[in-house]
């Protein structure tokens, strides 16, 4: 075999790909970071937290410098009916100083800044360039990409696949079985303007702190979720929604973006807001059920590619999911490049790197959870139940006297029509993944 | 230096002030493409020159990758005035053949600095072009009149052509070569002349309001006419007059004051 | 409530859209044409399949948020071609 062009090719300066960039550009390979966006984070939509914890190692005091909008100070997850709201609300005050927690970014910005340190590692970026294909061996070993460029192939030593949900470099190198509708959820988004004091005063924050609202229920018929954060003069509110449900009834995504936003615990929130940018993207949604192989001879796949997303429920969580993996993937490539043995043995290193962190542990200790979460029940019984329980412990009915709690909760239970065991079950897989 | 492509950095109309939405303006990528395939058909190469910060090496680079030969920045500010723009490009490529320009660019450019620049030059011009004809001897230009009329030149060298921007898709860089030119060094040289920034900004096309006296009909409705009849309205418009070119540009202007699309004084 | 409902086309004004001059995505007429069901309808965000009164689908590239639903959620063979367009071109975000 002729000598490649370069060690590594990485596909997608998302923040997976940035993050294997800049790793294996400081392990003085040969890098370059294809992107098919004009610039990084140009084709990117999220909800809108980061969590960079896992930046430290890589870019020390990275708070002093990322392109964040706010510290999230408040955290609230709500429970919506149509005409209730439950809220469990959480502040602290060290989220808001160093070395902060979650914040609450843009990915044209974020992912911008984290390809800057890639190219300042010593990658090459190329951007406005597809990849539409793998080079392979005769022995199925990918040993580079075809892009969409005349003279447009690249050959690498070790590939590193972190093109996003729809992955096309892993489907085509088979190593996801099928694509099923039912592991993905759409999420839709509006970006919404409003003069930084009234956000302050509306969500009880001052500075640079923030909010994040994680929501269940408020999704009409279709399964999933919402949310709401706060930009420095924006909000981003907006839908996940399950994509079977949502093909299968009759509410477009905006108009259920348009029902959340009308609702009496959410109207009040986002009143006046001008819309400024309405955006769509996938979210891969199953965890452990639909992740693919990551290891091939001569490729590794992290991030979303590699369905590595964690999404369950009050979490929505990929961004550091995807730094992770990608940082990992490259530490593992730098091992195999070395070693001169880039076949899957070689490349090893990058699942047990995976298994020993948060990324494989939290997916596998939420194994359960998103199936949970966006079960019929959750969805569509135990709110209701949860809310109508809530109001009456705290309705003032004198002058009759306050009736026991479990009472009231076997009273809603069977006006919900969940069945004991059922809850008890749910419960159970409940607390054994979030407990 | 016979054939050039003069390229401007221009920030996005939506977000003037972000270098990620800023690059070569379509006029500017039709004019890299002409000038591409003249250099083919000569036989020879394209500089690529701009004038701009050191984020204008963008644009250069894009024309590297595109084929470009040579790339030059001639450092300036962004606001840079047109004239001095044009001084500094002319003063650089003085044995240029033939000078390729978009016609005017995204951020409201007035399209004068391809006629500066032939000024200096003392070359032939066509701008405003919309078609263009590339020939062994010349280039056969197709200009844009009033009334939906053509006009055809027939153009030699040395000449400064300006187009306008979907006269020519530009080509596609191949992968090799944006490899080779985000690597390449731009050559930066200081203007010859002071660059001053440009003291006013052109405008969109945008007719300031202006007072019209009180139309003087009986009834409301006459008067409702004089003011919204385009018959009666346009009767008063345009006149034939026959002057020697500086009171004919004396009398535009004054006109144009007169209707209110320049401001008094 | 004072917010004025916008029309859908405004809101697909809100964001950028480089358009290329070949579609990226070729829908099917003749497999729609056989589809009840049609999940890309309801689905697309950006609203782009649109029914037509003779029982047909018009699909338009141009204003794609390039999201992937459709090819998912629509469960017939060959009704929907989906490619990413050319490096540079299609949805470029802002503030998202
Ligand atoms: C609605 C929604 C809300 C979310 N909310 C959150 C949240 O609040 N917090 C959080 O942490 N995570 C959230 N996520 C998840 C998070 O966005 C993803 O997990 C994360 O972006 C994955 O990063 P990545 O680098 O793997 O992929 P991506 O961010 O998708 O990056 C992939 C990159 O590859 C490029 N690319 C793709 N294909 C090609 C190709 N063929 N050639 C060249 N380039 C290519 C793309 O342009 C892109 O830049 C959310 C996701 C969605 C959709
Ligand atoms: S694209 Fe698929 S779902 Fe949509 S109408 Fe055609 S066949 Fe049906
Ligand atoms: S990719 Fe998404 S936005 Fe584009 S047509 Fe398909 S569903 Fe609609």
């Amino acid at each position: 075999m002729s000598t490649p062009d370069v060690d590594v090719v990485v596909v997608g300066a998302g923040p997976a790909g940035s993050c294997a960039a800049i790793v294996a550009a400081r392990a003085g390979l040969s890098v370059v970071l294809l992107e098919r966006g004009p610039f990084p984070g140009s084709k990117n939509m999220y909800g809108g937290v980061v969590y960079p914890r896992i930046l430290d190692g890589l870019i020390p005091n990275w708070w002093e410098e990322a392109p964040i909008q706010r510290w999230v100070t408040r955290r609230s997850t709500m429970l919506l009916t149509d005409t209730q709201a439950l809220t469990v609300d959480f502040r602290s005050e060290a989220w808001g100083q160093p070395p902060y927690n979650g914040a609450t970014a843009f990915r044209p910005d974020w992912d911008h800044w984290l390809a800057s340190h890639a190219e300042a590692a010593g990658a090459q970026l190329l951007t406005d360039t597809t990849v539409v294909g793998l080079l392979r061996d005769a022995g199925g070993a990918v040993t580079g990409v075809r892009t969409d460029r005349p003279d447009g192939d690249l050959t690498a030593r070790v590939v590193i696949a972190c093109d996003g949900v729809n992955s096309f470099l892993a489907k085509e190198a088979g190593l996801y079985e099928h694509t099923d509708a039912k592991h993905f959820t759409l999420g839709v988004k509006e970006t919404l303007a409003l003069p930084k004091e009234v956000i302050d005063e509306r969500f009880a924050v001052r500075e640079r702190h923030g909010v994040d609202i994680e929501i269940l229920g408020g999704t009409g018929k279709v399964n999933g979720g919402g949310f709401l954060y706060t930009g420095l003069d924006t909000l981003a509110v907006g839908v996940v929604l399950k994509l079977p449900k949502l093909a299968a009834q009759q509410q477009r995504p905006e108009q259920i973006i348009a029902g959340l936003k009308q609702h009496p615990a959410i109207a009040p929130l986002v009143q006046g807001a001008e819309l400024k940018e309405y955006s769509a993207h996938l979210i891969p949604e199953a965890g452990l059920t639909m992740m693919p192989k990551m290891t091939m001879p001569g490729m590794l796949v992290a991030g979303d590619a590699a369905a590595l997303c964690l999404a369950a429920g009050i979490w929505l969580e990929g961004v550091n999911f995807a730094m992770a993996s990608g940082m990992y993937a490259a530490e593992a490539a730098v091992e195999a490049v070395q070693k001169g043995d880039t076949s899957a043995t070689g490349l090893a290193g990058y699942q047990r790197r995976l298994s020993d962190t948060f990324v494989l542990k939290d997916h596998r200790k939420l194994r359960r959870a998103p199936e949970l979460v966006l079960s019929d029940r959750v969805q569509h019984l135990y709110p209701t139940m949860v809310a109508n329980v809530v109001e009456r412990m705290f309705h003032v009915d004198n002058p009759n006297p306050k009736p026991g709690v479990r009472r009231i909760l076997d009273q809603e239970r069977r006006k919900a029509g969940v069945r004991r065991r059922d809850l008890l079950r749910d419960g159970w897989t409940g607390f054994r993944s979030f407990g | 230096m016979s054939i050039v492509a003069c390229l401007k950095w221009v920030s996005h109309p939506g977000e003037p002030h972000d270098e990620r939405f800023a690059g070569m303006s379509p006029a500017d990528q039709s004019a890299l493409e002409f000038a591409l395939r003249q250099a083919a058909l000569l036989g020879t190469g394209v500089t690529a020159i701009t004038v701009g910060p050191s984020g204008a090496d963008k644009v250069l680079r894009d024309a590297l990758a595109c084929g470009a030969t040579r790339a030059i920045r001639i450092e300036a500010p962004t606001t840079a005035a047109g004239t001095d723009v044009a001084t500094a490009i002319a003063d650089h490529i003085a044995d240029a053949e033939w000078v390729w320009c978009g016609d005017y660019s995204l951020d409201r450019g007035a399209g004068s600095v391809p006629a500066f620049i032939a000024a200096h030059l003392g070359a032939e011009q066509a701008l405003g072009v919309i078609h263009v004809d590339l020939e062994a001897d010349g280039v056969r230009a197709t200009r844009r009149l009033d009334g939906g009329r053509r006009e055809l030149l027939g153009v030699r060298s040395p000449a400064v052509v300006s187009v306008e921007g979907a006269t020519a898709r530009l080509r596609r860089a191949g992968l090799q070569s944006l490899r080779t030119a985000a690597d390449t060094v731009i050559e930066v040289v200081p203007a010859t002349t002071p660059i001053h920034r440009a003291e006013f900004m052109v405008r969109p096309y945008r007719p300031r309001a202006r007072e019209l006296p009180a139309p003087a009909g009986d009834s409301p409705l006459d008067r409702l006419r004089l003011l919204t009849d385009a018959a009666a309205a346009s009767a008063a418009r345009g006149e034939m007059v026959t002057l020697e070119p500086a009171d004919a540009a004396a009398r535009i202007v004054q006109v144009l004051t007169d209707w209110g699309y320049l401001p008094h004084g | 409530m004072n917010d004025h409902i916008i029309s859908f086309q405004e809101r697909m004004d809100t964001a950028e859209f480089r358009v290329h001059h070949q579609a990226h995505i070729v829908v099917d007429g003749k497999v729609c044409a056989d589809c009840s069901t049609r999940e890309c309808v309801i689905a697309c965000p950006a609203n782009l399949f649109v029914p037509t009164s003779d029982g047909g689908i018009v699909f338009n590239y141009e204003q794609c948020f390039e999201c992937g639903t459709c090819y998912i959620v629509c469960n017939r063979e060959g009704a929907i071609s989906w490619h990413y367009p050319e490096g540079g071109h299609g949805v470029v975000f802002r503030r998202t």
